[in-house]
């Protein structure tokens, strides 16, 4: 078994998928689970030619249902589990990633948005941040961080375990198919060399000594007899998540101070609309960019205080509409207008924004 | 079967994103340039064409090459991406001319070969594996050696290392070095060490372990899907 798969810091090029396997293997992953749908099978393809060298598992399920609580059952047995899907892939993972949030169960899911909805188109949309945001039938309570580069999806990978093991919600890395194929040149480092310390992974069954003697039983549940007491149950839960919220919280704003027209976007569409408010501003048009890093929890009073001196937001998306959902919950009452540039399942240039904003400017 | 005298017949097979779409259609484009006369380029990704000559067919065309492949939308009803031998594919070395292969990645891209008519048993094809060491997986003297050994029959190695857009002239001749090493260890020639040609100015003709150096002018960041 070889040391350390990666040392140092090293520049590298890869395709996202690459990337992400080669994350997990540096943040110390133990275990895959995986099932194949387009545009994520390299994840699984790199991870499954990187582990014989590193003692590091995987387990192709029989579907996604399987895979999802399989990755359930590797942490609930004290290992850093996780999977990836896409699409229709995400629709299965549903249920299990509900019993993630009513237990607590901190997965880490790889979602690789491709067209929507059902089997629709293999490579690309953002068509799936409702679903990974407030998928499956519970409140919500999960941690989504939106990557727009390969050295994002590595960073965040990694984070990704961190962040689930030390606050305990089911988190997701939100990339997609053009995310996942496209070629780019980022860092591979060993997170030790930036002073990221892996969170313990502790398993929550099998535990030494006798239970009600030596410690509390390990009483792991998922389901209650009575309303009253669920309607306890979710109240913890949702206030356990609002309490870790803001140290989660991320975002980034480029020139919002003095903006009339704000862009919101996420995602690889960032790229674009960084590109526009550049152009925009060379052109001297007071042209800003909020965008939200995790979709959930969302920076919402942080886009209320940059919102409240705007003229008018647009709202950029390969969506109908799904990241405009979170933006309109997260600033209900102010009164500036909302545009949508919504083009599902479609790739956005900065060049089309550009023209855009300036037609209603 | 009557062998066409001096015809230039390539396949370009290799790791996923290593390059071989872009190698084997910038040599096309050279064989052309050079005043050789068919140059037919076949699209022969079999495995994974997300990220092929498909939408770039047509720009290729008005250079005066002759490209086989699918166009994505005539794939309707052929699988995912349309991953189906075409029969044009197959029968590509009954055409007059030089004839290169851009092959799908890996062991599952090579084994493919074997579909076309006269190809690995022909005499003619020669195949070699682009290689690009900034690629971890293929990144030192041991994993290139190991890989290219599940690959079947290979004739070469092509140097192709570099970063994108952030390639610099250091990742070029370290690759150089390592797919030299790599090589000698295997009993195979370098072919070539491929570069960007908005780096011409900083690697002459040659590189640092002596291969010639053919410059790329790069059409595949255009062909996306």
């Amino acid at each position: 078994m070889a040391d350390k798969p990666i040392q140092g810091e090293k520049r590298v090029f890869m395709t996202g998928n690459e990337v992400v396997a080669w994350a997990a293997l540096a943040a110390e992953a133990d275990i895959m689970y995986g099932y194949p749908i387009t545009p994520q099978n390299e994840v699984m393809h790199y991870w499954t030619r990187l582990a014989p060298k590193y003692g590091k598992r995987f387990l192709q399920t029989e579907d996604e249902i399987s895979a999802g609580f399989t990755t359930c059952g590797g942490v609930l047995a004290g290992k850093r589990a996780f999977t990836a899907t896409a699409g229709p892939g995400n629709t299965l993972m549903q249920e299990s990633m509900s019993m993630a949030e009513m237990m607590r169960i901190p997965t880490v899911l790889v979602v690789q948005q491709r067209g929507g909805p059902s089997t629709a188109t293999v490579i690309y949309s953002q068509q799936e941040v409702t679903m990974t945001c407030y998928g499956g039938n519970g409140e919500g309570l999960r941690i989504v961080y939106s990557t727009g580069s390969h050295q994002e999806l590595y960073d965040y990978t990694i984070k990704a375990f961190n962040t689930a093991w030390k606050y305990r919600f089911p988190t997701f890395v939100l990339g997609d198919g053009y995310q996942a194929k496209m070629r780019e040149s980022l860092y591979l480092y060993d997170p030790a060399l930036k002073g990221i310390k892996m969170e313990t992974t502790t398993p929550y069954l099998g535990l030494e000594g006798m239970p009600g003697v030596d410690r509390d039983p390990s009483h792991l549940r998922n389901t209650y007899n009575t309303e009253e007491e669920l309607y306890e149950v979710v109240s913890d839960l949702v206030a356990a998540y609002e309490k870790i919220a803001p140290e989660v919280v991320e975002y980034q704003t480029f020139n919002t101070d003095d903006a009339e027209v704000i862009i919101i976007a996420h995602g690889v569409v960032t790229r674009a609309a960084q590109a526009a408010v550049k152009t925009l501003r060379s052109q001297g048009l007071k042209v800003g960019h909020f965008r939200p890093v995790t979709l959930r929890p969302f920076a919402a009073q942080q886009l209320r205080d940059i919102v409240k001196k705007a003229k008018k937001l647009v709202v950029v998306e390969s969506a109908q509409g799904q990241l405009m959902k979170l933006v309109k919950d997260a600033i209900y009452g102010e009164t500036v207008p909302i545009e949508g540039y919504l083009k599902p399942g479609q790739g956005i240039t900065g060049e089309e924004i550009v023209e855009y904003i300036k037609k209603g400017m | 079967m009557e062998k066409i005298a001096d015809r230039i017949v390539e396949a370009y097979i290799g790791e996923y994103a290593s390059g071989k779409s872009e190698v084997s259609l910038n040599r096309a484009l050279s064989l052309l340039e050079s005043g050789r006369s068919p140059v037919t380029l076949v699209d022969f990704d079999l495995v994974e064409p997300f990220y092929t000559l498909r939408p770039i067919k047509k720009e290729l065309e008005k250079k005066g090459l002759q490209v086989i492949a699918w166009e994505t939308k005539k794939t309707m009803g052929l699988g995912e991406a349309g991953t189906l031998l075409k029969p044009e594919m197959r029968w590509a070395l009954r055409r007059a001319g030089d004839v290169i292969f851009d092959v799908g990645y890996g062991i599952g891209g090579a084994v493919k070969l074997r579909l076309v008519e006269d190809g690995l048993d022909g005499g003619e094809m020669k195949i070699f594996v682009v290689t690009n060491i900034a690629r971890p997986i293929t990144g030192s003297v041991e994993d290139i050696v190991e890989y290219v050994g599940t690959l079947g029959p290979v004739d070469g190695l092509i140097n192709n290392s570099h970063l994108g857009d952030d390639t610099d002239v250091e990742i070029i001749q370290e690759g150089a070095r390592v797919v030299a090493e790599a090589a000698k260890r295997m009993g195979l020639p370098v072919i070539r060490t491929t570069v960007d040609i908005r780096l011409s100015d900083k690697i002459g003709r040659t590189d640092t372990m002596g291969n010639p150096v053919s410059y790329l002018k790069r059409h595949m960041n255009r062909s996306f899907w």
